[in-house]
């Protein structure tokens, strides 16, 4: 941990460990583009919003680690992973669609069955 | 066919893990597809690597196109690769031009080995140098350049990065600043010459420099400040109370007083006297200051000290001596008019003498007239001496007969409270001196003494006689010989050493202003040197003091001279101009002289004895007054008469005698009357001075 912790930058964290039920979020960006700065301030506002006190965001920027890539499979950027609670989750893109973003941290189960 | 069955075999929850993982890739298609990313992570030789998109880096771009200092992309020889806008309006080019150009098109000269130098350090992340770029307008523009290594990839050409900055406002600034700092040397310069120059000046004047801060009571003082309070080594801080104290307890609230005022009226300017702490001293001091305001409230008195006790001791004597010269003039004035009256008194006592039958009684009469007369004649002499219009008249006199006659005189001068002891001499001394002034300078003497034992004492008056060598005589300031020291010694308190160097300066004085007029010793010093003599002091504080007149002696034989067979008139013939304004002095001399077998004419003015010198008349003596009112007095006549009369006689007489100094001048043989006179003196210088003629 602390030696991912020397090439993270660490936007938020709510407490030192994870609460119980909590959310352990890990947002990777390059560096300051568009996209990852709209990632960064998207992904504030709906933890805030949704899930105030019980998350902490790592925001890892893929331009000074890229080697951190291959740990969470990371294809594109900017891509926010769940690592906790488990399963491991994915979404892509620059989280500005909040409904996309709290079904693919299953905040909010889909309308339709996973069949 | 066993695909089914293979399917089958999957457990359900790998299906489930499966879907969820195709979702997941379909999501990630679809994200990349609909531009929801704009980075990608590529696997490369090296590992992973992320590449942005085109427009991703769009904010660095705006970044280093808006920034305010040029920014160039350059190749290892310099080839300008890109470069910001900024950059291009610095060097005053169009930025399409400059691509693909070497940067050194803008350096000139040695700048470019600068340049060259800063491209081959290739240690460390930066490096920077102040250079001057050559625009394409002509100016020259300062600038900073940093450069540095631009490691994108390995496999890339060098590429170096450089920032430049416009240096062109700092320096400008710092010219500013510099010229700024240059006057501001300037002006602490002036300053402190202004100060210097100041401080010089106050020394010069012998002031002292002091600032009162009325807001926490500190007063900062200049050394000579100090010095003239006799602080020697006191570095103590002082406030108002600490300088108060150093004022003598009588003037330490009028001082106060002077400060408090001073912080209204905005000025301060006093006089008054300290304690010197060295020495104890009292000393007059002069402050003068003045005040500063801050928001209408006094916040400090600043000025100067110095020391005024000198120049208020010559304002002091100066006051005194013009207050003797003024009552001397007083004095004298009165005198003259007053020998006028006596002179018509006497005068007509001897006529009256000769005309009326005598018996007892009217011989009684005229006799204690003729007493009045000359009691008043002595009395004359004693303001005409006070007024310093008398001359030494020398005679040979016996010093112990004189002193034993003003015995009486000196108990009375003294008081009862000082015994007077009067040690007769072995044997009786003569000197040539002027009784008179000795009389006088005894008294000075024995007044001194008196003052110097409030308490009193002893005052012992003796005389001595003393042989001096040349040796002696010259360490006095005379002539060896044989001295008569007449000597008075006390019991009083004495004088240091500083006191006795200066007793015979006129006006020097050590009674209280007013006390005494600081003459005293002057006219025993002044007499005695003019006897051909000198005085000798000797005193120790706290047990008295001894002054001697020295007087050269005189042979006994000379004093028989003075005693003088009574004389008798002597009558003649001629006739006699007399001269004279007061009308009554004119009668009583014409009378007198008539009587004396003269004839006389009259003229009241010296103009009116000229014109009847110049008609022709037949004149034998001309009979003056010295002081006459109008343009001619008697001096201006024995002129005139020098020049026109040559051959007639004249007699002066007057009761002036000091003019004889103005006469000085004038022919040998001028004979003077001093008024009053008697029928008898009158005759006999008549006689002279028509004898000397004949």
């Amino acid at each position: 941990m602390s030696e991912k912790n020397r090439n993270h930058e660490i936007l938020e964290k709510v407490s030192d460990e994870p609460v119980a039920d909590g959310f352990d979020l890990r947002l990777y960006v390059a560096g300051q583009t568009p996209k990852s700065l709209a990632a960064i301030s998207n992904l504030k506002k709906l933890c805030e919003t949704h899930l105030a006190g019980r998350y902490t965001i790592e925001v890892i920027d893929l331009l000074v680690t890229p080697q951190l890539a291959a740990g969470d499979q990371i294809v594109a950027l900017p891509t926010l992973v769940r690592r906790l609670p488990e399963p491991l989750k994915r979404v892509i893109g620059d989280l500005s669609n909040t409904e996309r973003v709290l079904v693919g941290l299953d905040i909010r189960s889909k309308t339709g069955s996973r069949t | 066919m066993n695909r089914p069955s293979e399917f089958s075999s999957i457990e359900h929850s790998q299906l489930i893990e499966l879907q969820d993982r195709l979702r997941e890739a379909e999501e990630t298609l679809d994200a990349i597809r609909n531009g929801e990313v704009d980075a990608l992570v590529v696997g490369g030789p090296s590992g992973q690597q992320v590449y942005t998109l085109e427009n991703a880096d769009r904010p660095y771009r705006v970044l280093i196109e808006q920034m305010q200092e040029g920014a160039v992309t350059l190749s290892e020889d310099g080839v300008m690769l890109y470069c910001n806008q900024r950059f291009a309006a610095l060097v005053g080019a169009d930025r399409q031009t400059l691509i693909g150009e070497s940067i050194e098109r803008f350096l000139a000269g040695e700048e470019i080995f600068a340049f060259r130098r800063l491209m081959t350090l290739d240690r460390g992340f930066g490096r920077s140098a102040e250079l001057s770029l050559l625009a394409s307008n002509g100016l020259v523009v300062p600038v900073n350049m940093s450069i540095a290594d631009l490691e994108v990839d390995e496999q890339m050409p060098k590429v170096l990065c450089g920032v430049i900055t416009d240096l062109t406002r700092s320096r400008e600034r710092s010219h500013e600043l510099a010229a700024a700092n240059l006057r501001l040397a300037r002006e602490i310069d002036e300053r402190r010459r202004v100060e210097d120059s100041l401080q010089l000046a106050l020394d010069a004047a012998e002031m002292g420099h002091w600032d009162l801060d009325l807001l926490n009571n500190t007063l900062t003082r200049s050394t000579r400040h100090d010095q003239i309070f006799g602080q020697v080594n006191g570095v103590k801080g002082w406030g108002l109370l600490t300088m108060l104290s150093q004022f003598v307890p009588d003037d330490r609230n009028a001082v106060n007083e002077e400060f408090l005022r001073a912080e209204s009226s905005g000025s301060v300017e006093f006089e008054r006297r300290i304690h010197r702490l060295n020495d104890g001293a009292v000393r007059w001091v002069q402050v003068k200051g003045r005040t500063f305001y801050l928001n209408d409230k006094a916040i400090r008195i600043s000025g100067v000290v110095s020391d005024v006790t000198e120049r208020r001791q010559v304002e002091e004597q100066l006051r005194q001596s013009q207050k003797m010269e003024a009552i001397g003039k007083l004095t004298g004035g009165i005198a003259h008019d007053f020998n006028n009256l006596l002179m018509v008194i006497g005068g007509s006592l001897d006529m009256l003498d000769q005309r009326v039958a005598k018996n007892e009684k009217i011989t009684r009469y005229l006799t204690a007239a003729r007493h009045g007369v000359e009691r008043g004649a002595t009395l004359n002499q004693q303001l005409l001496a006070f007024s310093r219009r008398q001359d030494l008249r020398a005679e040979t006199i016996c010093i112990d007969d004189l002193i034993n006659t003003f015995a009486n005189l000196l108990d009375r001068a003294v008081g009862e409270a000082v015994t007077v002891k009067i040690e007769a001499a072995p044997e009786l001394w003569y000197c040539r001196t002027d009784a008179h002034q000795l009389e006088t300078a005894i008294l000075n003497l024995a007044i001194n003494a008196r003052d110097a034992m409030p308490q009193g004492g002893t005052l012992t008056l003796k005389t001595t006689i003393r042989m001096l060598d040349v040796q002696a005589a010259t360490a006095n300031g005379a002539s060896a010989g044989d001295y008569v020291a007449v000597s008075v010694a006390d019991t009083g308190v004495g004088m240091t050493p500083d006191v006795i160097e200066r007793v015979f300066e006129p006006f020097f004085t050590t009674k209280e202003v007013g006390k005494g007029t600081g003459l005293g010793l002057s006219q025993v010093y002044g007499f005695a040197r003019q006897s051909g003599g000198f005085v000798s002091i000797e005193s120790c504080p706290g047990i008295g003091t001894t002054v001697s007149i020295h007087l050269p002696r005189a042979t006994s034989l000379e004093a028989t001279e003075v005693v003088a067979d009574t004389p008798v008139e002597v009558r003649g013939k001629g006739i006699v101009l007399v001269v004279e304004d007061d009308s009554d002095v004119r009668a009583v001399a014409s009378s007198l002289l008539e009587d004396l077998g003269y004839s006389v004419l009259e003229a009241e003015t010296g103009s009116e004895a000229m014109k009847l010198m110049d008609r022709g008349e037949r004149i034998d003596l001309v009979f003056t007054d010295v002081i006459m009112p109008g343009e001619m007095n008697g001096i201006d006549l024995v002129r005139a008469m020098k020049i026109k009369h040559a051959g007639i006689p004249v007699l002066l007489t007057s009761g002036y005698t000091a003019q004889r100094i103005a006469m000085a001048e004038m022919a040998e043989g001028l004979q003077l009357l001093r008024k009053p006179y008697t029928q008898v003196d009158l005759s006999l210088a008549v006689r002279s001075v028509m004898k000397d003629q004949a």
